[in-house]
């Protein structure tokens, strides 16, 4: 088993001979059994970068490791939660758990998938045509869950959820990648709602990964200063943001050395960061994750 | 109540009782069809054929010195229902290729759920053959019972009906034979690769249909030039040799010097005259390329043969589109990292 759950170099993927990039220059590294918040605005290449990974769509260029081997192959031991949670309209409940028994015959456990399943008072004979939104994501995660997977990737996955179905499934998840060391990647346009379960960051924008790395690693890294407009220099440090209020300067900066000693510095919130790096996107990418591939399986 | 398997001691994904189970209207809806139209056509080979043939022995035995009575309501009978049994029966790689373009593969992947068994242990590879696969051997069984019935009721009424269709009629050419269900599989494979290009549910269904109805144009069309013809070369006073006996590929006039021209439109009263006027054009006699009965047999396979062709290549077709669309399809050797 590889420690590299994800590993991204130069990737891309542009939809059609004249389309737009969905997807440019992406490059991380994410590492096995972590929970990583994949957040970003809509069409920021979010649902791309997920489907990409599931081996659902082939990269147009640049290269993606899953497990340690392609896309492609690792489908099996991937699971995969759509945005928009497609499941056989006609099957009921049951049929449809029976289903992912079937087709992943080597992996499955019915007791996890049922478990989900029985969490939302669902009635395995209904069908799934007849089921509410989040009735149908609670299926389409027992479906994801049931499999087993090392790596699961949701694509919104809590978008129709109630606040208590929520919490409730985030702590199926957590429980899951903290018995089985799963790797959980979920995207979200809300910073907010993955914020306390999450370990790891892939903050994408216009198509592109602007932070990558753990939480901690990447607020570690920014700091909020404020200061006097005129005699503040911050040429020397990487500056994310600034706004000058009348006289005062503040700004989000990633360090590079000593601060002048007038400054009033704060660490940032996880989401001013992000909304910092979404309103500036000139601001240069930073990738917190070590950067070198260790051992990955050949 | 749960019914929830535990993993057996299976190791391949059963996607075929899926597959099944996910059809299973149409499944059932197909197998009505064809025992509906089989029904049919043994009353039409059986009670009808014997009817009509009645009113036509009937017919034939007026003398009409005086009042004659014969069964027309039977020939016509007769006639009405062949007619609408035969063109649904050649009409059918229509239906199949608008089910394969819009259920098989489009509707699947307009909703996603093409996405959600490639996300289980299918790959996709595996999810287009199946999907294939099964619904060839149905469409194979159905279409060639169908055209099995149709051609003994053909046969039946063959030279005991005078107003029954000849051989070389296109539809009862088609609905007679083999070359139906060569059809109707590369009608399937069309509407799979319309399926899978145009990601559409609707859109497929038209483009599906369309183009099986090309693939039967271009059938029936080359059909002819599947197999050597025969030429017949005859005197002008003689006129042209097995006219209306089978398919006419090419007719005219031969020339003193063996010279084949077609023949010159003659507006004249009387054949004398044209005769005349062909003369002037130095020819001496009548030719007439076409394909005799004898030939039903070949034509019947090498078009069907042409038809499966056209069905592997649309197959290979949408097995390339699949692969643009997922990438690999099946899992490659273990990448570096």
């Amino acid at each position: 088993m590889s420690d590299t759950a994800l590993e991204a170099t130069g990737l891309g993927k542009r939809f059609g001979r004249r389309g737009g990039w969905a997807l440019r220059d992406a490059a991380f590294r994410l590492p096995a059994g972590r929970v990583c918040a994949l957040v970003g605005p809509n069409g920021a290449g979010k649902s791309t970068l997920l489907a990409l990974a599931a081996g659902l769509l082939p990269p147009t260029e640049g290269r993606l490791t899953v497990l340690g081997g392609t896309p492609a192959g690792a489908r099996a031991r991937v699971g995969f939660v759509a945005q928009d949670k497609p499941l056989y309209p006609q099957l009921t409940v049951a049929e449809t758990l029976r289903m992912g028994a079937d087709l992943n015959p080597e992996r499955w456990d019915a007791a996890t998938a049922e478990q989900v399943v029985a969490g939302g008072d669902l009635d395995p004979r209904s069908r799934i045509r007849s089921l509410s939104g989040g009735q149908r994501t609670r299926v389409a995660l027992a479906l994801a869950l049931g499999k087993r997977p090392e790596l699961l990737l949701l694509d919104e996955p809590m978008a129709d959820l109630d606040p208590l179905a929520r919490h409730e499934l985030m702590g199926t998840l957590m429980a899951e990648a903290a018995q089985y060391g799963t790797t959980i990647v979920m995207s979200s346009h809300v910073v907010a709602e993955l914020e306390d379960s999450c370990d790891h960051l892939l903050l994408a924008g216009s198509g592109r990964i602007r932070l990558a790395g753990e939480i901690d690693d990447l607020l570690a890294a920014h700091l909020r200063v404020s200061g006097a407009a005129e005699s503040t220099d911050l040429s020397a440090h990487t500056v994310v943001e600034s706004r000058v209020t009348g006289r005062q300067l503040t700004a989000l900066i990633r360090p590079a050395g000593p601060l002048p000693g007038d400054l009033r510095t704060s660490v940032p919130s996880l989401e001013e960061l992000v909304l910092a790096h979404l309103r500036n996107p000139g601001a240069p990418a930073l990738s917190a994750a070590p950067a070198v591939t260790q051992g990955s399986a050949a | 109540m749960t019914a929830v398997t535990t993993p057996a001691a299976v190791r391949r994904p059963h996607l075929t009782r899926w597959v099944l189970r996910l059809h299973r209207p149409e499944l059932v809806a197909w197998a009505g069809l064809v025992l509906l139209g089989a029904a049919l056509l043994l009353w039409l080979g059986g009670p009808l054929t014997d009817a009509a043939a009645d009113g036509w022995r009937q017919y034939n035995a007026c003398d009409w010195s005086d009042k004659c009575s014969y069964d027309q309501d039977a020939i016509l009978r007769y006639k009405d229902a062949y007619n609408y049994l035969t063109l649904p029966l050649a009409a059918l790689p229509l239906l199949v290729g608008a089910w394969a373009g819009a259920a098989l593969t489009g509707r699947e992947l307009e909703s996603g759920t093409a996405q959600l068994a490639w996300a289980q242990g299918v790959t996709p590879a595996r999810w287009l053959a199946t999907r294939l696969a099964l619904p060839a051997v149905a469409v194979t069984a159905g279409t060639s019972l169908l055209v099995f019935l149709h051609h003994r009721a053909w046969s039946a009424a063959r030279g005991r009906i005078g107003t029954a269709k000849s051989w070389w009629d296109p539809w009862t050419f088609h609905t007679n034979g083999p070359s139906t269900v060569a059809l109707a599989l590369a009608a399937l494979a069309v509407g799979a690769l319309a399926g899978l290009t145009l990601r559409r549910a609707l859109p497929a269904l038209a483009v599906s249909l369309v183009a099986t109805a090309g693939v039967w144009g271009l059938a029936q069309w080359l059909m002819p030039h599947l197999w050597p013809a025969v030429t017949r070369v005859t005197g002008l006073k003689h006129g042209y040799d097995g006219l209306y006996s089978g398919i006419t590929v090419d007719q005219g006039l031969v020339t003193r010097t063996g010279e084949h021209i077609p023949e010159p439109v003659c507006s004249a009263h009387t054949t004398e005259e044209c005769l005349r006027m062909f003369e002037k054009r130095n020819a001496v006699g009548f030719f007439h390329t076409y394909h005799p009965y004898a030939h039903y047999g070949p034509l019947q396979l090498t078009t069907s043969a042409l038809a499966l062709a056209l069905a592997g290549l649309f197959t290979v077709a949408a097995f390339l589109v699949l692969r643009r669309l997922t990438g690999a399809l099946r899992p490659g050797k273990g990448a570096t990292a």
